[in-house]
Order: structure tokens, then sequence, then C-alpha cells
């Protein structure tokens, strides 16, 4: 009964050490990835930003060199007439090129 | 736009107005305060029509420009937020897929597409040191300016960014 108890004990204090060094290594990967965010994006602040707005919207897509290029409606800058990208390739190359102001 | 300048003979361009990247209501830089760059994200196709109006006239944007709309359809279907570059041949294939922005987004690269499809671009450019020779022969002799034909590098360091 003794020896039970004092196997469960020792076992006890083996999973509380690991839970203890595995807190303690999970807190310094997130210090170190938080630290590498904020490197990235300049600041605290940023990396929050980057996190909360940027991260979810970036993706790499599907498209390929060699892919058929998306036909897309875009709206002219007069605001009313529309295009599509299609309309645009004729005889030579189209340089597409997305971006926003700020 | 140094490259829609030098290979707009041989090339079409054309600009995809897409979702704000760093509005005021979302991530903020603080180089657009200092640039007094500053717009909500648009909610409305008035607003987005409003922002690209203002983006273009304020840098005399020459380039062909779309917007895209609410449902982001060209983003969607390009994954081209914050910013992307690419080039679309005469039949209507990709033939050069830039990275994500800003990380890689390299005009470069569109550069030297165009360049290995038409060349180089030469064109006259007044450099430093002419300006400066230029200025010093104007106050002592009065000649004038003086300008170099540069050969453009191909590595050429970051372009125009709008």
């Amino acid at each position: 009964m003794a020896t039970a108890v004092l196997i469960c004990f020792e076992g006890c204090c083996s999973v509380k050490r690991f839970l203890q060094w595995f807190a303690g290594v999970l807190t310094v990967i997130l210090l170190a990835a938080f630290g590498v965010l904020c490197y990235m994006a300049g600041s605290p602040k940023d990396a929050y930003g980057m996190v909360r707005y940027a991260l979810p919207h970036m993706h790499r897509g599907t498209l390929q060199v060699g892919s058929d290029a998306p036909d897309v409606r875009l709206l002219a800058l007069d605001g009313t007439n529309h295009f599509h990208i299609r309309e645009r390739i004729g005889t030579r190359p189209l340089v597409l090129v997305f971006g926003s102001f700020t | 736009m140094q490259i829609y300048n030098d290979y707009k003979d041989h090339a079409d361009f054309l600009t995809v107005y897409v979702r704000e990247a760093h509005p005021t209501d979302e991530w903020q830089m603080k180089s657009n305060v200092k640039d007094d760059v500053c717009y909500a994200q648009p909610k409305t196709l008035g607003q987005r029509v409003a922002i690209a109006k203002d983006f273009t006239a304020r840098y005399k944007f020459p380039l062909p420009f779309g917007i895209d709309d609410m449902g982001n359809a060209a983003e969607t279907a390009y994954a081209a937020w914050p910013e992307r570059l690419y080039i679309i041949d005469e039949t209507g294939h990709i033939v050069y897929r830039g990275g994500m922005g800003p990380f890689h987004y390299k005009p470069a690269e569109v550069r030297e597409w165009l360049a290995a499809k038409y060349g180089r671009v030469k064109r006259e450019v007044q450099t430093t040191r002419a300006a400066t020779s230029a200025a010093s022969a104007r106050t002592s002799t009065t000649s004038g300016a003086t300008s170099a034909t540069t050969t453009i590098p191909l590595s050429a360091p970051a372009e125009s960014k709008k």
C-alpha cells in the first residue's frame, strides 16, 4: 500500500514537472513568435494589426504560370462604366497591378 | 510607374484597386498618417471610387484603372490582397505571377520579364552628376544642361510604388 502511494506520488511529480517544462517551452516559443511579428510589423500594435487584419486575408491563391487568367468585371474610374479584364487582353501582354491607396 | 513609362509601347497595363490595406478603422500605419493618406475602409462602391480618384489625382497616376466590386471578386480570383502583380499574355494565360505583397511584391521582376521579351529600355535621364555639372556649367559658362543616356539595370532598385 505504501509502495503504491509512493509510486503514485512520484508519478504525479513527474507529470507536474513535465507540464511545467512544457508550459515554459510554449511560453518561450510564443514570446519568440510575438517578437518576430513585432519585428516584421514594426511594433506590438502593428503585430496585433497584422494578426487581426492582414493574415486572415492573405492567400497565395491557386493561380499558376500557365493558368487561364480569371475574368473579372471592374468598375471604371468614372464610377459608372464597367469593363472586363478579358477586354483588355489583346495583341500585347497585359500587366495587372493590384493594390490600394493605403 | 517607371515600368509603365518604359514599356507602355510594348505592353498594356491595368491597375486594379482592391480593398484598402491600412485603413484608419483597421490596421493603420504611422507612415500613412505622416503622408496624410488616411481613409476608412470603404463600405460602398462610391467610397472606393472616391478614394481611387484621390489616388490618381494625387499622383497623377497615368495607368489605366479599374475598381474591384464590393464582393472583392478580383481580389479573390487573383489572391491579390494587399498588392500583387501579374502578367497575362495575348492568349489570356498567366505568364508571370508575382508573390504576395508587401514582402514579395517585386516590380523589378516584372521589369525583368518585359526586358527579356522586349529588351532593356534606354531612356534619357539626368543623373545627379550631370545635373551638378549642368548647374555648375550654367553658373560659370551659361552652357545648357547635360544629359546622359543610361541603360536601366534589371536589378533596378524599388520602383515607384503607388
